[in-house]
C-alpha cells in the first residue's frame, strides 16, 4: 500500500506522527503548502493552521469541504533568561526590543498582527527584527536567546520546554485560531485519506491533540 | 554512440535551461519591469546590492592576502588551512547560519549584537562567498610563473613589490573571475542569511529572501525578482568565463609564436 | 682582489654542488651536461636558493643578503620578461633606464609588449633590464638556447661584443661548448656539481682532464679571418696558417675542427684533403684508450695504437690532415 502524503502546518510536527506514524509528512508554513498544492504537489490531505488556506483551495475546487479539527492559542514567549525583562505584552512597546514574528501571509504572522491590533498595540510592529516564514524559526530564535520575544503557538512552547518562558496575554487580544483540514481532490487514495481524517477526528486523535496543547472544537 | 551522447547532452541542457526559460515565459517583460517597481522588490534590490558590495569588499580585503600566502608558501598544515577555507563550500547554508549564530549570536561565543542587522547579512554573505574567491585566487597566484618572481627579486624587488607589481597584475584575471563567482553566490545566499540575519523588509530582506516572502502574497513580484536574479547570475557567469579564459590560456600575455 | 670569489655548497637531490671559483672582469662560461647544477650555481650566487659558503663580490660578502639586495644582472633562459609591462616598463623595473634602450638598439620598441618581440629582441630587453640594475656581476642562463639556429649566430656575435664592452665579471651557463668558447675567456666544465676543469677553451681541448671533458669540449676552435675564394672559404689564422672550409663566411670567424677528424702522418700525404698543418708536437696526452696530440694550432685525437705505430713523441714534426668539409665556421 502506498504511503499517504500529508501536508500539514509546522505546528503539527510533533502531534500528527503521534496520531499516525505511517504516512509521509511534509511540515511547513500553511501558506507555502497551499501554494504547492495549487501547483499540483501530490498531497492527499492538507491540514492548515488557519481556515484561510483550505477554504481557498476548496473555493478553487482543489479539495473537499474543510473541517475544523483543532484550535490553538497564540502565546508570547521570551528566552528563559529573559534578557529584556519583559513582564507583559505592553513591555513590547519599549524601543529596542528585538521581536520576531511570523511573516504576513503565514498563519502565525496574521494571527499575531490580529492580536496586536485587537490590543491596540500595532505600534509594537515597529520592533520587529525579522518576519519568519515558519513558526518553528520564531520559536528557535527566541529559544536560542537571539530574540527578546516572539509570538508563537502554545503547542510550540510545549515542544521546546524550558528554554522559553510564556508571558501571559490578555484574553481580549486572543484571535480565533482554528485549524482546518481537507482531503485533496486529486488524491489517488481516497479511502486511506478518509481513514486518516477519521483518525484525527477520533477520540484517540483528539486526546493526542489535547495532550500536545491544542484546543478541541 | 555519438547519437546517444548527443541525446543525453540535449536532455541535460534542456533540464538546466527549462526552469530559467520558464521564469521568463511565465510573465511578460513589461510585467516584469512593472513588478520590479514594487517597493518590496526595490527595497530588496537596495539591500542585496549594498550588502553584497560590503561583503565582497571584506572578502577581497582579507581573502587576497590569505590566498597569496597560501599560494606562495608550503608548510606543514597547509592542506588543513586550505580545507578550512573551502569548508563553507560544502556546508549546507542552514548549517552555516547556525554556525554564525553560535559564534556571533547574542548568546553565542562572541556575544555580539549582529543578529537581525544588516551586518549579519554582510557576514553571512561573506562567509558563504569567500571560498569561491579564495580558491580561485589561490589558483591564480599559483599560476604566476615563479621565474618571473625570481627575475623580479634579482631586479631588486622586495616581497611587497613582487606582490604588488608582479603577482597581483598577472593574477588579476583569475582574481576577477573569483570575485564574479563570489558575487553571484553571495547574491543568491538564503539559508545562512535567514538564520542569522532574519528577514525584514528594508533592513535584512535581500532579493532571495524577498522571493520567499512574496511568492504567496504576490507571485508576480516573486517572479520578477527571480528573473532579475537570473539575469544578474547569467551576466556574472559570463564575466567569469571571459576572465577565466584569460587566466588559463594567458591569452592576454601569451608570447607570439615567432622567435 | 678578485671581482668575484665563490666558495659555495648547495645540497641537491642526488649530489652536492661544490664550487670554488675566482674571476676578474672577464666572462667565464660554465658548461656541462644538463642536471650538472649549472643553473643552481647561478641561482645560488643571486641568492635565489640557499647555499653554504661565500659569495664575495669586490670584497663584499653577499652571503647574508636577500636576492633583492644583491646587485646582480640575471638574464634567465627564457628571458622572464614581464608580460604585462612594455619594454620600457620592463627595463625600468630594475632601475632608471638612462640610455640603455639606445645602447641595446631597442629604443624603437619601447612601447611594445614582450609578446610582440622576436627572440633576439627579447634577449636585448632582458639584458637592458639587467643592466638597469647597475649590477656588479652578470649571470646568463643558457642565453642562446631559446633561439633558432639562424638567430643564434647573430645573437652570439652581438652578445660577445657586449660582454667585452661591459667589462663586468660575467658567468654564462651553457650546455654547448662551442657557444662557451665563442663567448667566454675561460670555460669551466661542471659535472655532477663539481668543476672538473677550468681554463681557456684551447686548453680544454688540448689537455682535457678526462674523457668526459674531451668529448664535451668537442672541437678545436681556431680564430681567424675568412674570405671567399674559388668556391671555398679561406681562413687565415693568427700564425698565418690557411685553413679551408666549405662553409660560407666572411670576416672574423672561429673554425671548428673535431680532433677525431684529424689524421696524423709523418709526411704530407697526397690526397684530396685540403687542410694540412705541419708542426712540432707540443703535447701528447693519453685519455683512456685514445691519445690527444697537439701540434701547431690543432689537437688531433687518434687511437693509442695509431699513436704508438707512429712513434708520436713531443718535439717530432708531424702533419695533421683534415678535409675542408670537416671545417665548420662560426662567425664571430
Amino acid at each position: 500500500m502506498k504511503l499517504l502524503a500529508i501536508f500539514a502546518a509546522a505546528s503539527l510536527t510533533g502531534v500528527f506522527p503521534q496520531i499516525d506514524k505511517a504516512p509521509r509528512y511534509q511540515f511547513a508554513g500553511s501558506d507555502q503548502l497551499a501554494f504547492q498544492i495549487l501547483q499540483g504537489a501530490p498531497a492527499d490531505v492538507f491540514a492548515a493552521a488557519a481556515p484561510k488556506y483550505p477554504q481557498e483551495l476548496y473555493a478553487r475546487g482543489k479539495c473537499w469541504k474543510p473541517v475544523v479539527f483543532a484550535t490553538n492559542t497564540v502565546v508570547l514567549i521570551v528566552p528563559r533568561a529573559n534578557p529584556a525583562h519583559i513582564r507583559s505584552v505592553y513591555d513590547l512597546r519599549r524601543p529596542g526590543i528585538k521581536l520576531v514574528v511570523g511573516a504576513p501571509g503565514v498563519p502565525i504572522g496574521d494571527y499575531t498582527r490580529k492580536l496586536l491590533a485587537k490590543l491596540k498595540l500595532s505600534s509594537v510592529l515597529g520592533n520587529i527584527v525579522s518576519n519568519e516564514s515558519d513558526v518553528k524559526f520564531v520559536v528557535a530564535k527566541v529559544a536560542l536567546g537571539e530574540a527578546d520575544a516572539g509570538f508563537a503557538y502554545k503547542t510550540d512552547v510545549k515542544a521546546v520546554g524550558s528554554s522559553v518562558r510564556r508571558i501571559a496575554l490578555p484574553a481580549a487580544g486572543q484571535p480565533t485560531v482554528q485549524y482546518e483540514l481537507c482531503i485533496v481532490r486529486a488524491t489517488k487514495h481516497l479511502q486511506a485519506a478518509r481513514a486518516y481524517v477519521r483518525e484525527v477526528l477520533s477520540p484517540r486523535g483528539r486526546e493526542k491533540l489535547k495532550a500536545a496543547g491544542f484546543g478541541l472544537p | 554512440m555519438r547519437a546517444a551522447f548527443a541525446l543525453l547532452a540535449a536532455v541535460a541542457l534542456a533540464f538546466l535551461a527549462l526552469p530559467v526559460v520558464a521564469i521568463f515565459l511565465r510573465v511578460s517583460p513589461a510585467t516584469l519591469v512593472h513588478e520590479l517597481g514594487d517597493p518590496v522588490a526595490r527595497d530588496a534590490l537596495v539591500i542585496s546590492l549594498k550588502t553584497s558590495v560590503l561583503a565582497q569588499a571584506l572578502v577581497i580585503c582579507f581573502g587576497t592576502p590569505t590566498a597569496y600566502l597560501l599560494a606562495t608558501h608550503r608548510f606543514a598544515g597547509r592542506s588543513v588551512l586550505v580545507t578550512l577555507v573551502e569548508l563553507p563550500l560544502v556546508l549546507p547554508p542552514a548549517v552555516a547560519g547556525i554556525g554564525l549564530l553560535a559564534a556571533f549570536g547574542r548568546a553565542g561565543l562572541l556575544q555580539t549584537s549582529f543578529a537581525f542587522t544588516q551586518t549579519a547579512v554582510v557576514l553571512a554573505v561573506a562567509f558563504v562567498a569567500a571560498p569561491f574567491y579564495v580558491r580561485t585566487a589561490i589558483a591564480a597566484f599559483e599560476s604566476v610563473d615563479p621565474t618571473l618572481v625570481a627575475a623580479a627579486r634579482t631586479l631588486g624587488a622586495g616581497r611587497w613589490r613582487v606582490f604588488a607589481r608582479i603577482a597581483l597584475p598577472l593574477a588579476a584575471g583569475g582574481l576577477g573571475a573569483g570575485l564574479a563567482l563570489a558575487f553571484a553566490r553571495g547574491l543568491g545566499e538564503f539559508g545562512a542569511t535567514i538564520m542569522f540575519a532574519g528577514s525584514l523588509q528594508r533592513v535584512t530582506q535581500t532579493l532571495p529572501l524577498a522571493i520567499y516572502a512574496e511568492f504567496e502574497q504576490s507571485f508576480n513580484v516573486a517572479l520578477a525578482i527571480g528573473a532579475l536574479l537570473v539575469a544578474f547570475s547569467f551576466t556574472l557567469l559570463l564575466a567569469v568565463k571571459w576572465l577565466r579564459s584569460d587566466l588559463i590560456s594567458g591569452s592576454r600575455f601569451a608570447p607570439s609564436t615567432s622567435t | 682582489m678578485a671581482a668575484l670569489r665563490l666558495d659555495l655548497r648547495v645540497a641537491l637531490r642526488t649530489f652536492d654542488l661544490d664550487v670554488e671559483l675566482t674571476a676578474g672582469a672577464e666572462t667565464v662560461a660554465i658548461a656541462g651536461p644538463s642536471g650538472a647544477g649549472k643553473s643552481t650555481l647561478l641561482r645560488a650566487i643571486a641568492g635565489l636558493v640557499p647555499a653554504d659558503g661565500v659569495v664575495e663580490v669586490h670584497g663584499r660578502d653577499w652571503s647574508s643578503l636577500p636576492p633583492e639586495q644583491r646587485p646582480v644582472g640575471f638574464v634567465f633562459q627564457d628571458y622572464a620578461l614581464f608580460p604585462h609591462l612594455t619594454v620600457r616598463g620592463n627595463v625600468a623595473f630594475g632601475g632608471p633606464p638612462g640610455d640603455l634602450l639606445d645602447r641595446l638598439g631597442i629604443a624603437h620598441l619601447a612601447d611594445a609588449k614582450p609578446r610582440e618581440l622576436s627572440g633576439g629582441e627579447r634577449q636585448r630587453v632582458a639584458i637592458a633590464r639587467a643592466l638597469a640594475r647597475d649590477p656588479e656581476v652578470l649571470l646568463f642562463d643558457e642565453p642562446l638556447a631559446a633561439l633558432d639556429p639562424h638567430t643564434k649566430d647573430t645573437v652570439r656575435v652581438d652578445l660577445r661584443a657586449r660582454l667585452r664592452e661591459l667589462g663586468l665579471p660575467a658567468l654564462v651557463v651553457t650546455h654547448d661548448f662551442v657557444d662557451a668558447a665563442a663567448l667566454a675567456d675561460r670555460v669551466g666544465v661542471l659535472v655532477d656539481g663539481r668543476l672538473v676543469q677550468i681554463g681557456r677553451p684551447e686548453e680544454l681541448i688540448a689537455s682535457p682532464v678526462s674523457p668526459f671533458v674531451a668529448h664535451f669540449a668537442g672541437g678545436n676552435v681556431l680564430h681567424g679571418r675568412a674570405r671567399r675564394s674559388n668556391g671555398l672559404t679561406e681562413v687565415e689564422l693568427a700564425d698565418r696558417t690557411v685553413v679551408f672550409s666549405t662553409d660560407e663566411a666572411e670576416g672574423e670567424v672561429a673554425a671548428i675542427v673535431y680532433p677525431w677528424e684529424l689524421t696524423l702522418a709523418r709526411t704530407v700525404p697526397v690526397d684530396s684533403a685540403q687542410n694540412h698543418v705541419q708542426a712540432g708536437v707540443t703535447g701528447v696526452v693519453t685519455v683512456g684508450n685514445r691519445v690527444r696530440v697537439t701540434l701547431g694550432p690543432v689537437t688531433a685525437e687518434v687511437t693509442a695504437e695509431s699513436a704508438s705505430r707512429l712513434h708520436v713523441r713531443e718535439g717530432d714534426v708531424l702533419v695533421a690532415t683534415w678535409k675542408a668539409t670537416a671545417t665548420r665556421l662560426v662567425t664571430l
